[in-house]
């Protein structure tokens, strides 16, 4: 039971509005998340997975089932709750009217940290998140990129033990991403547990130790990246670059009904599943009497699975 | 305590780093005494119906009043700010619980209209000359410390009951219209006609103004004032209720 960080039971949210039909944002969900790993939450637009973080950060209240972290009913005692958790919300959410110094004290004070520590973890924190030059400018006058820094530095102003980030990197250039996914890392390795929602799917595959697929606020599939790729078995991806496009390509391509095709200069991508023989005999007839200058083949990314899964709308696996 | 005193710091702050806000917090009732009030004064002397009272000692109730009202209002329309922020979302998961971030709110604003009552008294008795009863002043704080956190409960049912800040806006500006006109705010009720009076009675901004005039220049009965005073507190209670429902439906 310890080492159980979260789990969720039977949950359901649904949202009522006059003269609308009832939406089930969350339709059921039941899952567990260990302590100490990054949980990842996949999910199309309107999937649900905001919906969840909000019920499990007890913004909004679940219409049935029930949601615990570390043991905690997140409906019983919101408060125990809290005090557990830190979040950064889809929303860039920050104080525009104070400055990047005070915001990160600000935070400090709501979770109680004594103000000589607080003061020494905003100093750190405003060096690796490379604010030093903004740090007396009211957050209002900064650009979205570094509001977003502001917003993801607070929460490693605290150590509690269950972290929630929602697009969490929405914002960031690639090197500070880099680097705040490095430190995701060395966090789980303290024991904190970190649970993450993300558009960004090469982002998930590199990150998270767990990954629940969810569409239309049900689970679709749940388990780590080579679970995952199992579901999806028989998916390859393909990269031709010839070194001028073909004029009968594109009906070539739509003969073999990929799963996902996107053409980009003298480049096609496809996404395809199909046996290895197969895959191999497809490049070879694509490729005949062509003049190729790259060829890639290689098993279904995180991406792909996502897409087969979300766009097929497998029932819970 | 620690999240009230979290929420307390947090508007400290950013009322400290913003002059527009102190302006309003502080000077803006301040100015429509000297302006508004010396104008009525010079102009019309003494209230009709109240003797040995002149128009200036008649209206600072109603501007500490105004104080209280203008601080509630500019408080829960900070709700609107910080949705549009992303931070009010961000902070309802803070640990503190709903009730300690509205209380905390109002104890910042309660000290603000403290210290703005301070300046306007200082200001009417040492500028113009009203007699100020200096001994009631526990009481005339506990008026405006009452008063402030009832208004704030108020206005926060409805900036948290509605998304739009349009709507809120014009919620207010008829608020702002209706309560302080039709209430003892700008004249003695004894002259007007019988439906303004009642209608000026059942007005919750009449019995804080009651209570203030009462405690500041001495002016009314103790008895109806305290009668005015516990409908007043009830008043606050009923909308601090409301008010922490709304939150806890915020999604």
């Amino acid at each position: 039971m310890a080492d159980v960080t979260l789990e969720v039971e039977n949950l359901v949210k649904v949202y009522s509005s006059r003269g609308k039909s009832p939406v089930r944002a969350v339709d059921g969900l039941s899952f567990s998340v260990p302590r100490g790993i990054i949980f990842g939450l996949l999910g199309p637009n309107g999937a649900g997975k905001s919906t969840l973080l909000r019920v499990l950060t007890t913004l909004t209240r679940p219409t049935e089932g029930t949601a615990r972290i570390l043991g905690i009913d997140v409906v019983k005692k919101p408060l125990e709750v809290r005090r557990r958790i830190s979040s950064v919300i889809q929303e860039t959410a920050a104080e525009l009217l104070l400055s990047v110094h005070d915001n990160l004290l600000t935070y400090a004070r709501f979770q109680n940290i004594p103000r000589a520590e607080a003061h020494s973890r905003a100093e750190s924190l405003i060096d690796e998140f490379q604010l030093r030059a903004e740090v007396e400018r009211k957050v209002q006058d900064l650009s979205g990129g570094f509001r977003r820094r502001v917003q993801v530095a607070k929460v490693f102003m605290v150590n509690t033990p269950v972290l929630f980030l929602d697009e969490f990197s929405t914002g960031m250039d690639p090197i500070l991403k880099r680097q705040v996914m490095n430190r995701l890392r060395a966090e789980t390795e303290k024991g904190r547990t970190i649970i993450l929602t993300t558009q960004i799917l090469s982002e998930a595959e590199e990150l998270c130790d767990d990954i629940l697929i969810i569409n239309k606020g049900r689970q679709i599939a749940r388990g780590d990246l080579s679970a995952l790729k199992l579901l999806s078995q028989g998916v390859h991806d393909i990269l031709l670059t010839f070194d001028r496009l073909p004029d009968s390509i594109a009906a070539e391509i739509a003969a073999l009904q990929p799963i996902r095709q996107n053409v980009s200069g003298n480049s096609i991508e496809l996404t395809l599943k199909a046996v290895e023989g197969r895959v191999m005999e497809i490049v070879t007839e694509l490729t005949r009497n062509r003049r190729i200058l790259h060829v890639e083949v290689h098993g279904a990314s995180l991406e792909d699975i996502f897409v087969e899964l979300t766009t097929h709308q497998k029932e819970p696996a | 305590m620690s999240a009230l005193s979290a929420v307390v710091y947090r508007e400290a702050k950013i009322r400290a780093t913003n002059v527009t806000f102190i302006f309003w917090d502080l000077l803006f009732p301040l100015l429509y005494m000297l302006v508004f009030g010396v104008g009525v004064n010079a102009a019309l002397g003494a209230p009709a119906g109240i003797s040995g009272v002149n128009y200036n000692e008649f209206f600072l109730a109603g501007v500490l009043a105004m104080a209280s009202f203008a601080i509630a209002s500019n408080t829960s329309w900070s709700f609107f700010l910080d949705r549009d922020n992303g931070i009010f979302y961000e902070m309802l998961t803070y640990p503190m619980s709903r009730s300690e971030y509205l209380l905390g709110k109002v104890i910042f604003n309660v000290l603000i209209a403290v210290l703005q009552a301070a300046l306007t008294l200082i200001v009417a008795s040492f500028v113009l000359g009203v007699r100020i009863h200096w001994n009631a002043m526990p009481m005339l704080i506990v008026g405006m410390a009452i008063g402030t956190a009832g208004w704030f409960f108020f206005y926060a049912i409805f900036a948290l009951s509605t998304r739009r800040n349009d709507v809120f806006n014009a919620v207010t500006s008829i608020f702002y219209f209706v309560f302080m006109f039709a209430s003892s705010m700008f004249y003695p009720l004894g002259p007007l006609p019988r439906w303004f009076r009642i209608t000026a009675y059942a007005n919750p901004i009449t019995w804080q103004i009651d209570w203030l005039r009462y405690s500041s220049i001495g002016l009314g009965n103790f008895r109806s004032v305290l009668l005015e005073g516990a409908v007043f507190l009830v008043f606050s209670i009923v909308c601090f209720a409301y008010a922490v429902r709304c939150l806890q439906q915020q999604e």
